[in-house]
């Protein structure tokens, strides 16, 4: 009995880590883009508009990239992660008249774009917090913005925001579960099939200790980095 | 020659004229200082001479290669901002280490990105690096540091850090080396070392701008003084006409506070 329910968890808890990878692996990468928009300083009438007024400043300072892309981070955070899967899924699926994608990417491209607006303010947020005058040292020292970011900025960036990171990410192992809204079997589909079924109780406690070892496991990885950037002294 | 030759540099900001029309001009190995009260535009007017700014209007000249012309119809590229850049260097007041890096790597970092970028780079590799880091570690010889090579900033003291910070600018080689109030942010034991670096600068007929606040220092080293006030470049000339004849009324009350500021 208990390998046979080992088995079947551990079937769902694959489900599950294949959503949780791939969300980090697509959702960090956006969110640095996202990021990255939500700054974007593109200002078309700055120059252009020459008018005095209230309504001509406003204008003039008007940045439609950042202002886009912060109203989609609203949009995002603004409505339920349960919504937007179902919306993924069965909208994408009714509006082309044929499923679209297969349910585990759904959920992937789902979780990806929605935790990536959460990570792009975390990265927002870490990128400003670099004080100007290490971008400024770069640059006068002849580097690209680009080497400015990978080579100055990033470590700093990646040691500011371990912490918010972290917390993000442990959420995400837990909200991996919502994807069974879209029938994806997960390992709380499984864990709950027993209680249902066979009206067993202990298997959805065996479930918990997945996530109690995985998450488990995690801190001690963000642990680890956290020592690992601990000779990075912020001045 | 004249390896520096600024005419009429002007920045404003918002309409706010932080730098008015200033000019003046460097023989190589020679020292100009700028002094002028808090807000006169001196480190406006140093970040306009590294492109930190872009200003409205002027021209910049090194060794007779007009660099920047706020006239220019074309404008500039990044590339080509990012190329005469490096014939300034600038030492920041709050010296902007790297806290990832150690002393030697702030140092050698600018001039490996650099390398990298350059066609041959990859056959000679390992040369080029190790050229790279021994000019550095000549470099931070020379400003006193061969034995923290291997620290990282936050286990130097502030006027270590500032000479990291010289010997980072160094080592691109720069034509014209700018400091903005390079001791303002120590305290008063440590300044000695910084200057002391700088005067070995000077003796080793560096071309250099230095914004400060320490007159003795300023008259001491310099060829050349520039006095700023609400962004122009009101008086220039020796340091013994500007710092000791001067009759202008308003750098006789500037020298008078700060006097009175360092007998305090
Ligand atoms: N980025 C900016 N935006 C708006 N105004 C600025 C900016 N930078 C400088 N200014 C203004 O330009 C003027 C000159 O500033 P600057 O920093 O060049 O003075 P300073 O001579 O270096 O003063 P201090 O001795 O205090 O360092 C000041 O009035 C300042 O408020
Ligand atoms: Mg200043």
């Amino acid at each position: 009995m208990l390998l046979d329910v080992t088995k079947n968890l551990l079937e769902g808890f694959a489900v599950s880590c294949q959503i949780f990878g791939g969300t980090l692996v697509f959702g960090i990468p956006l969110g640095l883009l996202v990021a990255f928009g939500s700054m974007n300083r593109w200002a078309p009438f700055k120059r252009t508009v020459k008018a005095e007024g209230r309504f001509a400043s406003v204008l003039r300072s008007f940045k439609p990239i950042a202002f886009i892309v912060r109203v989609f981070i609203w949009i995002i955070r603004g409505t339920p992660l349960l919504l937007q899967l179902i919306v993924i899924f069965f909208g994408a699926a009714i509006l082309i008249g044929h499923a679209v994608f297969d349910r585990v990417t759904a959920a992937i491209v789902t979780f990806s774009i929605n935790y990536a607006c959460y990570f792009a303010v975390i990265f927002r947020g870490g990128i400003e917090a670099v004080p100007k005058g290490q971008f400024e040292a770069g640059l006068v020292l002849g580097m690209t913005r680009a080497q400015i970011f990978t080579k100055v900025t990033l470590l700093q960036l990646i040691k500011r925001i371990m912490p918010a990171m972290s917390n993000e990410i442990i959420t995400l192992v837990k909200d991996t579960a919502l994807a069974r809204i879209i029938g994806v079997t997960e390992i709380i589909y499984y864990g709950y099939r027993y209680v249902t079924a066979q009206a067993l109780i202990w298997p959805l406690f065996y479930t918990g200790v997945f996530f109690l070892a995985f998450v488990g496991a995690l801190t001690l990885l963000f642990a680890y980095i956290e020592r690992k950037l601990d000779y990075i002294k912020i001045l | 020659m004249k390896i520096l030759e600024v005419v009429g540099l002007g920045k404003k900001f918002d309409g706010f004229e932080a730098v008015k029309d200033v000019s003046f001009s460097l023989e190589s190995g020679e020292v100009l200082a700028v002094i002028g009260a808090s807000g006169s535009g001196k480190t406006t007017l140093l970040r306009c001479l590294n492109f930190l700014e872009t200003p409205e209007s002027g021209k910049i000249i090194v060794k007779g290669k007009t660099i920047f012309d706020a006239e220019s119809q074309t404008g500039y590229s990044d590339s080509q901002i990012r190329k005469n850049r490096l014939h300034f260097g600038l030492v920041f007041q709050s010296f902007n280490l790297f806290p990832q890096y150690t002393a030697l790597k702030n140092v050698t970092l600018a001039c490996e990105l650099l390398a990298r970028s350059e066609p041959g780079f990859k056959m000679d590799k390992v040369e080029i690096l190790a050229g790279i880091e021994g000019n550095a570690r000549e470099i931070l010889d020379s400003v006193g540091l061969s034995d923290r090579l291997n620290h990282y900033p936050h286990q130097l003291s502030g006027g270590q850090q500032q000479r990291v910070a010289i010997a980072r600018a160094l080592a691109l080689h720069p034509d014209i080396l700018c400091f903005d109030e390079p001791t303002s942010a120590l305290d008063p034991e440590l300044t000695g070392e910084v200057l002391k670096v700088i005067r070995s600068l000077a003796a080793k007929q560096t071309t250099m701008i230095i914004v400060t606040h320490e007159m003795s220092f300023a008259s001491g080293i310099s060829d050349k003084v520039i006095f700023m006030d609400e962004g122009a470049a009101l008086a220039q000339g020796s340091p013994k006409e500007i710092l000791c004849d001067s009759s202008n009324a308003r750098i006789q009350a500037f020298l008078r506070k700060i006097d009175v500021a360092d007998g305090e």
